[in-house]
């Protein structure tokens, strides 16, 4: 997809902005008429690292994409995952709302892992799904790419009739000229909208006239998720593909020692028995192949140095660490002489044990290497980290590894 | 164990699938067929992510044998709204807004509709009876079972 710059100077935003830290509040956009017809916006996430750049010397980044398609359909592109928290839904109610469409107008996808271009300015850059950030990342910067585009469509709605870009409104997905009873939908006034010079300030709806943010909505992804047809990253299928599973050493730091794989590999469907440092994986026709081959694996496990590490040396160790001075992350007021002066004290010790997230979908990772390429099809929160792993184990640049995302079975 | 061939009916349609004969039947319709909203969540029928229908009766398909089924009808996730009960169960699903990640919900549509088949007025007691064995990381119980007295409620003046 090509995006031109069109647009350097900074888009003066409304509405609040965590700027305590230094994070810059513009919010860059960039529009241009989109492959196949109709508007691209490009939307840039204010960064938190190397925002004090002055305007028009920062290198445009792009942190998603809102394409208006010559059908009307609106498509989101973001760095977001979905697993099950509601981001697909409410991010496109940012969109909807300003942009004046129904939220049914709106479809999601999900974004390849980009840290340039991908980065939540609330997890430094990195591009992640996590910490609660996505609506606090997304706040301004979706309802100003929404607002944007329906400046510029209705505008070339009006230019299209000659009339006063004042005296029309949009609503419903439509630009509406009620004066003389005209409208055009947006779809067929999209590639127009291109073509209209991005304006330098937008006006941001107020609350009071919200009907979407801050109502219940209905969820964007549940249609696909009661029929079947919603694709978790355990599903994804690339022709020709094989299954595997494996038996990783049950105590970290271990080592496997032996492996008698001749059962294993007498099963019908398994193709192959792979011995790792601290793994023995089944690769299989099916999964069914490879779970039976890999019950059929008889292995020896050397445990290693923790061995006979138990959760009560892990609690003894982490509490003779609290009695070091440790490192201060923050200090505001004066603690000591507070604690010294306080009326009440309350002594309490709080400990939680190490547990997995024990997630439905099972982690899962579906892999395609070829000579010069790689790609990657997974669930994944952190997409980029997906992206660097690939990288360092197949030795390519990352830009030959494709990361494909997916829903989360949370 | 040898290979065999297996026809076994599923959503109406024959196929035939050359599997060992304590093949799972989860992995045929995934890994086989590539029928992908069947969901793998334990193996050991702990969590019910994989349940489909042998003649109408939920079953966990991932401690089903292949050579188990014979002659019964397989019905999953992707047809179950041909069925009245499917179709009122996944209409409910979307009129309570039940799901979230949405990984479990196969499984517990498919749960919910063999209930409504067999029952049509669960009362709380025989939902939970029925629906103990699908777990939901995301917690939504309790839309489950207002969406499934809904569908029970739709049913009135129909079938």
């Amino acid at each position: 997809m090509m995006i031109q710059d069109r647009k350097t100077s900074p888009v003066p935003c409304a509405g609040g902005s965590p700027s305590a830290n230094g994070l810059s509040r513009r919010g860059f956009l960039q529009t241009v008429a989109a492959t196949g017809g109709g508007l691209l916006l490009s939307v840039s996430l204010p960064l938190r690292r190397g925002a004090a750049a002055p305007a028009g010397t920062v290198e445009f980044a792009p942190s998603a994409f809102v394409r208006i398609g010559n059908d009307g359909q609106i498509v989101l592109t973001m760095p977001y995952v979905e697993m099950g928290q509601g981001t697909y839904t409410s991010i496109s109610m940012l969109i909807a709302e300003e942009l004046e469409v129904n939220l049914a107008q709106v479809r999601l996808e999900p974004a390849p892992p980009n840290k340039k271009l991908f980065g939540n300015p609330f997890l430094a850059g990195e591009q992640a799904t996590g910490g609660s950030t996505a609506m606090r990342a997304t706040w301004t910067s979706m309802r100003e790419a929404g607002a944007t585009a329906r400046t510029m469509l209705v505008s070339a709605a009006a230019k299209r009739w000659n009339v006063d870009p004042a005296s029309c409104l949009a609503r419903n997905g439509e630009v509406v000229h009620a004066s003389s009873g005209r409208s055009v939908g947006y779809g067929e006034i999209a590639a127009d909208a291109a073509l209209i010079p991005m304006p330098d300030s937008v006006a941001l709806k107020q609350p009071k006239d919200f009907r979407l943010i801050g109502l219940q909505a209905k969820r964007l992804d549940a249609p696909a998720k009661v029929n079947g047809t919603a694709v978790f990253g355990i599903d994804a299928r690339p022709p020709g593909v094989k299954v595997a599973t494996l038996a990783q050493s049950p105590v970290f730091g271990g080592r496997l020692k032996s492996v008698n794989a001749t059962a294993a590999s007498a099963v019908n469907g398994v193709r192959q028995i792979v011995q790792l440092d601290d793994a023995v994986a089944v690769v299989a026709d099916h999964m069914g192949a490879a779970r039976k081959g890999l019950a059929a694996l008889a292995i020896e496990w050397n445990d290693g140095p923790n061995a006979k590490l138990s959760t009560q040396d892990i609690v003894d160790d982490l509490a003779r660490a609290m009695l070091g001075s440790g490192e201060v992350a923050q200090n505001i007021g004066d603690c000591d002489t507070a604690m010294a002066g306080a009326v009440t004290r309350v002594d309490a010790t709080y400990q939680l044990p190490f547990l997995a997230h024990a997630t439905m979908e099972p982690m899962n990772c579906t892999v395609h290497v070829r000579e010069d390429s790689c790609e990657v099809w997974i669930g994944s929160q952190v997409a980029e980290r997906t992206q660097a792993a690939a990288a360092r184990v197949t030795g390519l640049p990352l830009d030959k590894v494709v990361v494909h995302n997916h829903l989360l079975g949370g | 164990m040898m290979v065999m061939t297996f026809a076994i009916k599923v959503n109406g349609a024959v196929h035939q699938v050359d599997v060992d004969g304590d093949t799972p039947l989860l992995w045929v319709l995934r890994d086989v067929l590539g029928m992908t909203g069947t969901k793998f969540g334990c193996g050991m029928a702990l969590c019910g992510a994989c349940t489909v229908h042998l003649d109408g009766v939920a079953a966990r398909s991932c401690i089903t044998s292949i050579d188990s089924i014979a002659d019964s009808k397989i019905t999953t996730i992707e047809a179950i709204g041909t069925t009245s009960a499917g179709a009122r169960v996944q209409q409910a699903w979307l009129d309570r807004e039940v799901v979230q990640c949405g990984y479990c919900q196969s499984g517990q549509i498919m749960s919910a509709s063999a209930l409504l088949s067999s029952n049509p007025t669960p009362t709380d007691s025989d939902i939970d009876d029925a629906m103990s064995g699908n777990i939901c990381r995301c917690g939504t119980y309790l839309r489950i079972r207002e969406a499934i007295k809904h569908a029970a409620q739709s049913s009135s003046g129909e079938d």
